[in-house]
């Protein structure tokens, strides 16, 4: 009786041996494993996890046929001849040195065969510094640092417009409105989070200032969290500056938003990096607060509207349900690097590293989700086609003001007075 | 007078970490490697301060500006002055010593908590004083090129195993250094001055220099470690090195494991290091924050059950079966612990 028994767990053992392993085994055989690295946790959270959202989205369209859609990969289920993406999400809390231990685990323990991301650009050096060690791809989405691309990396690919761009794009703007609105902007407030984003767009910022004449008449770094913001607002406020760049992310977006309505101040305009400013979840917080401020963007419902129909059905049947709010300009950009990263492998036809790489660097890629339609990387992993517009924020309906090609509404200038709304 | 069975314990745990890499499956480019060596820094960090705030008695919160310092160290030797990280180590750990002693000179006039208030403070002035530093490279701090894997960069990318072996020599320097001042005439000073400085100065102790010279000798080799982190990260800003979270690491290990006792950095940190590593690794993607509340709540169990920390446990376990000859051999042990 008790041998029976024996057997019979032997046998339960065995069984469940078999499924468990034998299954993963043959199951990796058609499994691609993309490593993701963003802040899930820390004072980036909400972004990080739109971030992974959007990845989720995109491997929905990759693995699965959706003829309805009229976008490279979405026709056929899975990559090559049936081959799955299958996410290994790491957490790096908004810390370097997190994330280039992650990164690490990442290639060496999951053996995925690349990472996408970091979000914050102080994380995604380390973390790619991996990769290029390690000759493995990494792909960025949002990260805006312009020294990302300025390293002669091989192996890292960045989609997003970088800080320089945006500046330029800016000062730009500013020169548009003095020549065609009379504007006469002529003195600039910086104010931005003391942090590699910060620092670095407050360095581009400055550069380009010159260029057009633009007098900086105030630089307030903040710190990542604070609590209060009324010293760097009230020393804003003294400067009294035309136009202030703004970098602050997520809730010191608002905080700093909501500072200037208690002190009573605005400048003529605001414009913003890529921060708080265009995450749907913080001008829903916002309200009517955050109308008038404007920003750079390469992702809006509405501009999807126009130009990227198919984003907007991806965001709606995929993306929404994850995320309960429609896609913003930073998530959208991780999807997109997935899809590019999807094209380059089955442009290669296996998996190899080199390859893709090759592929990556050298070939113009379809890509409906982004602004431009289409992505190509320089030497160094720039994408050479990024598009950013500026938009306004009216009711949380982001008007696009400039350039003119992209233009739907006419700018609300200056800024309406906090006790004039 | 060390115990033979401590000596013991101490050399075979050398030899065994020793041996480690060299096992076949050992360390190599595994994630268990990362937290091995891990564990060996984060156990140096906490004996480094376990020197001034364990031995000493004085609180520190302020050791994360030493380690940044000698983080800094290292990181402009490479990136600034395009050199080797040798260069940068001794003097991050020399000017990390004259910083703690012109900082701890007027503090030490301050005792207990208001010690402690005070060298919370320097950590937020240094911490901003490099964000603003643009030699040091501000906000954006330094970042590493691709260096040449070997000993001469300290760097390497296809092993952790020099990295192992490297985290293994400062922890045999740190504990080595702590081992020899237990049993001289300096740890007996350290501990006069912990249990009563009026009693130590009645008795010709000079508490002023017996502080200043641990907090120096402490800083010094938070210094290395800091060092050894920068090489390890490719990279070094403020927020990684200079904050209350680094601070708090040094703390909270050191406490975990036994405030004031030979092994309980080490323990601290073989608990605290794992624990942190692998929640994050193989739960952080549930992203809600589970590995931090796993991680919170041991730790409050930990201080609740045995507020001694681990070396706590360890001796009331061994009191137990108390025989003769062990409540003995604790004794002595306790000896050269305390």
């Amino acid at each position: 009786m008790r041998s029976k028994s024996m057997l019979a767990r032997l046998l339960v053992f065995t069984l469940c041996g078999v499924f468990l392993f034998g299954g993963a085994a043959f199951g990796a055989d058609k499994v691609i494993k993309i490593g993701t690295l963003f802040p899930l946790t820390g004072p980036s959270a909400v972004s990080g996890q739109n971030c992974l959202n959007s990845l989720l989205a995109a491997v929905e369209v990759i693995n699965n046929a959706h003829p309805e859609l009229d976008m490279p990969l979405a026709a056929k289920a899975g990559l090559l001849d049936g081959y799955k993406i299958e996410l290994v999400k790491a957490d790096h809390q908004g810390k370097p040195d997190v994330a280039k231990s992650e990164a690490e685990r990442l290639y060496n323990q999951e053996n995925v065969f690349a990472i996408i991301g970091s979000y914050n650009s102080s994380a995604t050096k380390p973390a790619s510094a991996v990769a290029e060690r390690a000759k493995k791809l990494f792909l960025c989405g949002a990260s805006s640092s312009a020294a990302l691309t300025e390293r002669g990396y091989k192996y890292f690919f960045r989609h997003a417009p970088t800080d320089a761009i945006e500046s330029e794009e800016f000062t730009d703007y500013i020169s548009w409105l003095n020549k065609e609105k009379n504007a006469g902007i002529k003195t600039l407030g910086l104010f931005y989070e003391n942090s590699e984003f910060g620092k670095h767009a407050a360095d581009e910022a400055k550069k380009a200032a010159k260029e057009v004449g633009l007098e900086i008449t105030a630089d307030v770094p903040f710190n990542v969290g604070a609590t209060n913001l009324s010293s760097e607002v009230q020393t804003l406020k003294a400067a009294n500056p035309d136009a202030v760049f703004g970098a602050a992310l997520g809730g010191d977006y608002s905080l700093w938003v909501r500072t200037m309505k208690q002190v009573n101040w605005l400048p003529k305009i605001a414009i913003n990096y890529c921060t708080g400013y265009q995450n749907p979840a913080v001008q829903k917080e916002l309200g009517a607060d955050g109308n008038y401020f404007m920003g750079g963007m390469s992702f809006s419902p509405e501009l999807a509207e126009k130009f990227m129909p198919e984003a907007l059905v991806v965001q709606e049947k995929f993306y929404r349900p994850l995320a309960n709010q429609p896609f913003d300009s930073d998530s959208v950009q991780e999807a997109v690097m997935l899809m590019i990263l999807g094209q380059a492998i089955e442009k290669a036809g296996a998996l190899d590293t080199e390859k893709v790489r090759e592929i990556l660097a050298s070939e113009t890629f379809v890509s409906p989700l982004s602004l431009s339609g289409e992505v190509a990387f320089a030497p160094g992993g720039q994408n050479i086609k990024a598009l950013s517009v500026i938009t306004q924020i009216e009711n949380q309906k982001y008007n696009t003001i400039y350039p003119e090609k992209f233009k739907d509404s006419e700018v609300i200038y200056p800024m309406k007075p906090w006790d004039n709304r | 007078m060390k115990s033979k069975r401590s000596s013991t314990l101490w050399y075979a745990f050398l030899l065994a970490a020793l041996a480690l890499p060299f096992l076949p499956g050992g360390i190599g480019n595994t994630f268990h490697g990362h937290v091995l060596t891990m564990i060996l820094l984060y156990a140096s960090m906490a004996q480094s301060w376990n020197i001034i705030s364990g031995y000493c008695g004085q609180i520190s919160f302020g050791h994360a500006v030493f380690f940044g310092i000698g983080a800094y160290g290292a990181a402009l030797a490479v990136v600034t002055f395009d050199s080797l990280p040798w260069y940068g180590v001794p003097a991050g750990a020399a000017a990390a010593a004259i910083v703690s002693v012109l900082i701890s000179a007027p503090c030490f006039r301050l005792k207990g908590h208001y010690f402690a208030i005070a060298t919370f403070a320097t950590v937020e002035i240094f911490n901003r004083l490099f964000m603003i530093w643009d030699w040091v490279g501000g906000a954006i701090g330094l970042d590493y090129p691709i260096l040449e894997d070997g000993w001469r960069n300290f760097s390497w990318s296809g092993t952790k195993n020099g990295y192992y072996l490297g985290a293994l020599a400062l922890f045999t320097l740190v504990f080595g250094i702590v081992r020899r001042i237990e049993s001289h005439r300096m740890g007996y000073y350290l501990r006069a001055v912990r249990e009563g400085q009026e009693t130590a100065e009645s008795l010709g102790v000079n508490s002023t220099f017996v502080k200043l010279s641990a907090m120096a000798l402490s800083a010094a080799l938070a210094a290395l470690c800091g060092a050894f982190f920068a090489q390890y990260n490719y990279r070094v800003d403020p927020p990684m090195v200079m904050s209350l979270d680094m601070s708090m690491k040094f703390v909270l290990i050191t406490i975990l494991g036994g405030l004031g006792t030979f092994w309980g950095p080490l323990l601290g940190a073989a608990i605290l290091i794992p624990l942190q590593e692998y929640t994050r690794a193989y739960l952080s993607h549930l992203g809600s924050g589970v590995d931090l509340m796993i991680f919170g709540l041991i730790i409050i169990v930990t201080m609740i059950k045995q507020p001694r920390g681990i070396m706590g446990i360890v001796h009331s376990l061994r009191k137990k079966p108390e025989t003769p000859a062990a409540s003995e051999e604790i004794c002595e042990d306790r000896e050269g612990e305390r």
